[in-house]
Formats: C-alpha cells, structure tokens, sequence
C-alpha cells in the first residue's frame, strides 16, 4: 500500500497534529486525576524508551524482523491515543501489538509461542492463559478500527537511496534513526517520508566519523545540538555560501521536491530533545512506576 | 462488562430495541480495571467503522462457507441496502485468523469500483463480522447457470476481462498482490458489474519480495513461476491468473485443470511449450525445476480457442507467457487495441441486459446460488 499513502488509512486517520495530540492526553488527565497523581509515570518518551527495549528483546528471541517491531511500535502509539495507558496491562499491550504486528509483516509466531517467550520476559505480568492475548488483539483490531496496514519511513529511505546517492554508512546511519523516531510522537505528526528526508539530512549533515554511534545516542545528539542548528538554519537559506557541496545538493534536491522542510526541521528539533531525554534514561525505574500502576489494579490477571 | 447484543441477528424481531449506544458492541475490557467502580472512561471512542451493531443487519440465506468463514446474505435494516455477511470463526489458538487480518486491513484501503467493498467491520464480544456490498453471484455459478456450458458471448468477455483488469491494475498500483484470483472469487452483480474479492490470500508487498509463501493462488489459476518455487513472484502472478480465467470465458472449461502441482505444470507446458533456460534464463535454479520435464513444442492457443479473434488472442499470449517478466502488466493490457471496441460493445451488452432483466425480474426470490467469494 505504500505507493499511495495519501489515500492511506494512515494519513486519514493516524495522522495528528500536535495540539489534537495535547489535548487527547489532557483529556486523559482530567478523566482521572486520581489514577494520575496516584501513579505518576515517567516522560512519554522515556516509556516509549522502555517498550522499544522490551519489544527488541521479545523480537530478538523469535528473530523477528525490524518492520515488523516499527508496526508493534505504532499500534501501541495508536492505542494510547484511545485508551488511558494507567487503565490497562501495557505488559499485554505490548505483548499483543508485537503479536499482530508479526501477522501484518507476514513473520507470525504461534501465540503460545508468544505468550511463552513474554512471560519468560515478564513473568509477573502475563498470564499463561493465550486467550487473553486473543481477546486483547481483538480489542486493539477494534480499537484502530482494523487500520492496521502501516506505511514507514524505511521504504522511503530505499526509494531515495540510489536518488541521492547514499552510502551504505548514511542509509545505516539514517535507518537507525528512523528506528529511534518510533521513539517519539513523530509517527502520529508526520507522514513517513518527512521523516525518511529527516533522516538523510542527519546522515548526511551528521556523518558519522567514528562508528561508535549505535547503542549510544549522545555523541550524535551532541553534534546536532552544536553544529547542526546551523546547518538546518541554511537549509532555508539557499544562497548562503557555507555549506559543502555535498549538502549544498541536498539543499537543491530539497528545495525541488516539495518536502515540507519547516515539518523536517521539526522532526530533527524532535529528535535532538528526545536524545536529551534519554540521557535521564533508567530501565528500572520505568519497570518500577509501571509495575506499580499494573499490580495495583490488578491488571496482570 | 455485560454485552448483551451478541446474538440478535438471527432473530428479526430483536432489532428495533436493541439499537443501544456504541459501547455495547466493543469487546471485553477484560484489562481495564476489572475491579473498578469509577465512571469508565470513555476509551470506547467511536470509531465510525465499529459502530453499527449487529443487530442493524437482517440475517437472509447463507450464501457459502468458506475455510475461516460464513457468508450470509443480510439486509440493511435503515436502508433496505442488501450486503454480504461475512462471519468470522474466532479460534483461541490463532486469535483472529491472519487471512481475516489481512482482508479486512486490505479492504481498508482499497476503494474501487472493481473491488468489492467493504462498508463496515463489527466487532463483538465473540465474532467478526465483515459488512459488503452485495453481489449477485460469482463469475463461476454465473458461467454454470448459462446455456452453451458456460461459454460467454464476446462484448461480455471483453467487458469482464476489462473489469478484472482495472481491479487488477488498480490492487498492482497500491503495491498489493491478489494471489488467489479465479472465477469464484469474482463477483458479478446484475447491472454487469465484475469485481475482485476475496482478499484472505492477498497482501501488501513491502520491501523483502524474497518471504513470501508460494502456498498461494488455487492450483488451476496458478503461475509456472510458483509451480516451480519461485518465492519472488510479483504482481505478474495476477495476470497469470487473468489470462487463464479469459480463456475459460470462452471455452467454459478451465484452461489447465492439473490435479497437483507437476501435473499442473504438466499441463501448462502441454500447451505452452516446455520452457528451457533458453526462454527462460534463470529457469534450472528454481527448486522444483527437473531437467527431465517432457519437452512439449508451443501450440497456438488459437486451435483450442477457435471463437478468439486475433487481437483477443494477442492480448492472451502476452498474459500467458511463462516467463514472468514477459508477461504484460495489468495497466499495459488495459491499453491493448483488443480494448478499443469496448465502449460500443458495452452499448449492446446493456440493451441485452435491460431485456435479461426483464426476463429474470419474476424468479429471482430465493433462486441466488450461494457465493464463497467475500
């Protein structure tokens, strides 16, 4: 379904702008305060953070493929838009969205398998019953009204590669990127080839000079916040003698392809403070608040 | 939560008081606070395709069962719309079956007046249930219920064929591949209208081409390239399959009713010619190529087709070619000269129908063979 995404469910109906966003997760507050200010949880991201990790460690065992835990990423993305996440097992949500997502993505794994392989993960809050995975992959098939074909940004990616004469280093280096943006509300904000041209740009404009960049965000997150801004700010500015050649045809190739470039600005500005945020990053104190929220309610049954 | 509705669509006289709120009709929260006294809160926004209960639908006849579902005939009770009720088993050991799965997200995004649409999904505690249009009969109990064994008379073929190709292209376009095309799974309503269902085989072909299953696609309608292994098929296995079911069209009969897969491929290169690495490079390395098939020369499908005119017959050799690359693409085929005199054929084609019509407007009731084809 990727070559038209403008006709996609996506693009009309998962596809928000920031303020409609604000104002769901308000909503949420003021529904519950109570639930709110009994069980407060870390930033968005931060949470984001923690499933992603959960969810590579649950796709590892199964060797499943990345598209396939991108599309596990968004339907938890989209399932928290309808539903206040204290009022459910994330655990199982989770659990459920990698297991729909792998049905999607053509790799599906038997559901015993799954809930065998996440209760090994989370032993305290998956049940060994596999119906209740049934029944709450029904409800998440309902509550993205059956929605569920996903366009990314990785196609994108693949399409420009040969275009803009990426190097094999810029297109790891950018596809690893749009790994980290599931990380952020950036899905939900912009279609899939904002971010793929997000991506490029920080490749390109961010080349990695040492490949010490995976599993660590800061050196890049450092090198955006310094230098980049600059570099961004030329992007609007096309007779600005600066930049080298290469990025100089980035401008060009930009400026002709009628990308939105104030929305990719955006996402790299996105993307920078979610590289600041991660540096707060603890996995046990998400597992803590998370925990708390799951066992007091029950919810694990 | 107590869902009560679950159940009243099999009696008529539940409906008019059963019209309750959305909430009724969305699956257990079983994980939402199961002890809990609070207001709910609403996460049961109302998502337009969920809302319409059940019990809005009057079950009619059951039109067919297929392997993961049943089809009924069903009745809009606002409108007095007929659609096709496609009821969906739920098995605890698979949760919701990967082909309904992808239906029903295929059907979500694919609109065209070739494809049979899908106006509603409804969920209950229990049971999916997919809401179509309705369509009369599928292209095969069309075929059998004609005189002359089910051959058809030439602005219908052309019209049909055109049809299936543009539902063809259109699904090609969207990147998604059909693979299960054949004559039950396309369906014709009165006004002449042909189009694709049944998408459970269907998909989305995204980036790696190279995992697909080559389980797809009924044998008779199915590709050399996948009788032969070949797990990077592409959108030419739909023409494939196109070319096959316009042969039938004229003859009736299916063109290559193989009984398994060699006798299958036997029977293409029968007709076809054996393919050697020659024609086909490539051909020795697929997994179930035998360097001692039974080498056929290539026959004229004119001699079995004598009823094609030769420009059919161009068209129709370059969709059954054997070799995938060579064969035509559904949005090239809709180009082809065969396609030229259409407009003024369909013209004929609706007189005969409106005079059709007339005929069959007395015995219609309860005569609809059953479809399998949603």
């Amino acid at each position: 379904m990727a070559a038209n995404y403008w006709a996609s469910t996506q693009y009309r109906h998962w596809l928000f702008s920031r303020e409609k966003l604000t104002e769901i997760r308000e909503g949420f507050r003021a529904r519950d305060q109570t639930a709110h200010s009994q069980f407060p949880l870390p930033d968005q991201r931060l949470l984001n953070i923690y499933f992603s990790q959960q969810l590579i460690k649950l796709g590892k065992r199964m060797s499943t493929r990345q598209q396939a835990l991108a599309t596990a990423q968004i339907y938890i993305k989209r399932f928290y838009t309808k539903n206040e996440i204290r009022h459910t097992n994330p655990y199982l949500v989770a659990t459920t969205a990698f297991y729909l997502a792998c049905k999607m993505e053509e790799c599906p794994q038997h559901i015993r398998y799954v809930v065998g392989e996440a209760r090994g993960l989370w032993p305290e809050f998956i049940a060994p019953d596999v119906s209740k995975l049934g029944e709450c992959e029904f409800m998440l098939i309902s509550e993205m009204s059956s929605q569920l074909i996903v366009h990314h940004p990785y196609r994108t990616l693949s399409e420009l590669q040969p275009e803009l004469a990426l190097t094999s280093d810029e297109v790891a280096l950018a596809w690893s990127v749009i790994n980290d943006h599931y990380l952020t509300d950036l899905p939900l904000l912009h279609p899939p080839h904002v971010i793929a041209v997000m991506t490029i740009i920080v490749a390109i404009v961010f080349k990695p000079s040492q490949s010490s960049f995976h599993g660590s965000a800061a050196p890049l997150a450092g090198a955006m916040r310094d230098g980049g801004m600059n570099i961004l700010a030329a992007l609007g500015d096309r007779g600005g003698a600066g930049p080298p050649a290469r990025i100089q045809k980035l401008i060009s190739w930009l400026a002709d392809s009628e990308v939105d470039i104030r929305a990719v600005i955006e996402c790299t500005q996105e993307l920078v403070s979610l590289y600041e945020v991660w540096e707060q990053y603890s996995e046990k104190h998400c597992k803590e608040l998370l925990g708390r929220v799951v066992k007091s309610k029950s919810l694990d049954k | 939560m107590d869902i009560t509705n679950n159940t009243p669509l099999r009696t008529a006289s539940s409906s008019s008081t059963t019209r309750d709120p959305i909430p009724q009709i969305v699956s257990p929260k079983f994980f939402l606070f199961p002890t809990h006294s609070q207001p709910r809160p609403t996460v049961v926004s109302a998502s337009s395709a969920m809302d319409k209960q059940p019990s809005s639908f009057q079950q009619l006849e059951k039109l067919g069962e297929g392997t993961y579902a049943t089809v009924f005939k069903g009745r809009n009770r606002q409108t007095g719309e007929l659609v096709a009720l496609k009821e969906i088993h739920l098995d605890s050991e698979e949760g919701t079956p990967s082909t309904a799965i992808r239906e029903i997200s295929l059907m979500k995004e694919l609109k065209h007046e070739s494809i049979v649409s899908l106006h509603d999904v409804i969920h209950t505690e229990n049971k999916l249930m997919l809401v179509f249009e309705y369509m009369d009969k599928d292209l095969k109990k069309y075929m059998d219920t004609r005189p002359d064994r089910g051959q058809l008379d030439q602005a219908t073929i052309k019209s049909f064929m055109h049809q299936l190709l543009k539902g063809i292209a259109f699904c090609h376009e969207n990147r998604v591949l059909h693979r299960d095309l054949k004559p039950q799974n396309l369906l014709i309503n009165k006004k002449g209208q042909l189009k694709l269902g049944d998408f459970g085989l269907a998909r989305a072909f995204g980036i790696p081409v190279n995992t697909f299953s080559n389980e797809v696609v009924t044998l008779w309608y199915r590709a050399p390239d996948v009788l032969l292994g070949s797990r990077t098929y592409n959108t030419s296995i739909d023409i494939w399959s196109a070319g096959c079911i316009m042969a039938e069209l004229y003859t009736g009969r299916p063109l290559f009713p193989g009984t398994t897969n060699e006798d299958q491929l036997q029977k293409i290169f029968r007709l076809m010619g054996t393919p050697s690495e020659r024609s086909w490079p490539g051909i020795s390395q697929l997994p179930e190529y035998k360097p001692n098939f039974h080498v056929y020369p290539t026959n004229d499908l004119g001699v079995i087709l004598p009823q094609i005119d030769p420009l059919g017959l161009d068209l129709l050799n370059r969709m059954l070619q054997l070799r995938p690359e060579m064969r035509v693409s559904a949005h090239d085929a809709l180009q082809h000269p065969w396609f030229h005199d259409l407009p003024q054929l369909q013209a004929q084609l609706q007189q005969q129908q409106q005079q059709q019509q007339h005929q069959m407007a007395g015995s219609y009731g309860g005569m609809i063979p059953p479809q399998q084809a949603y």
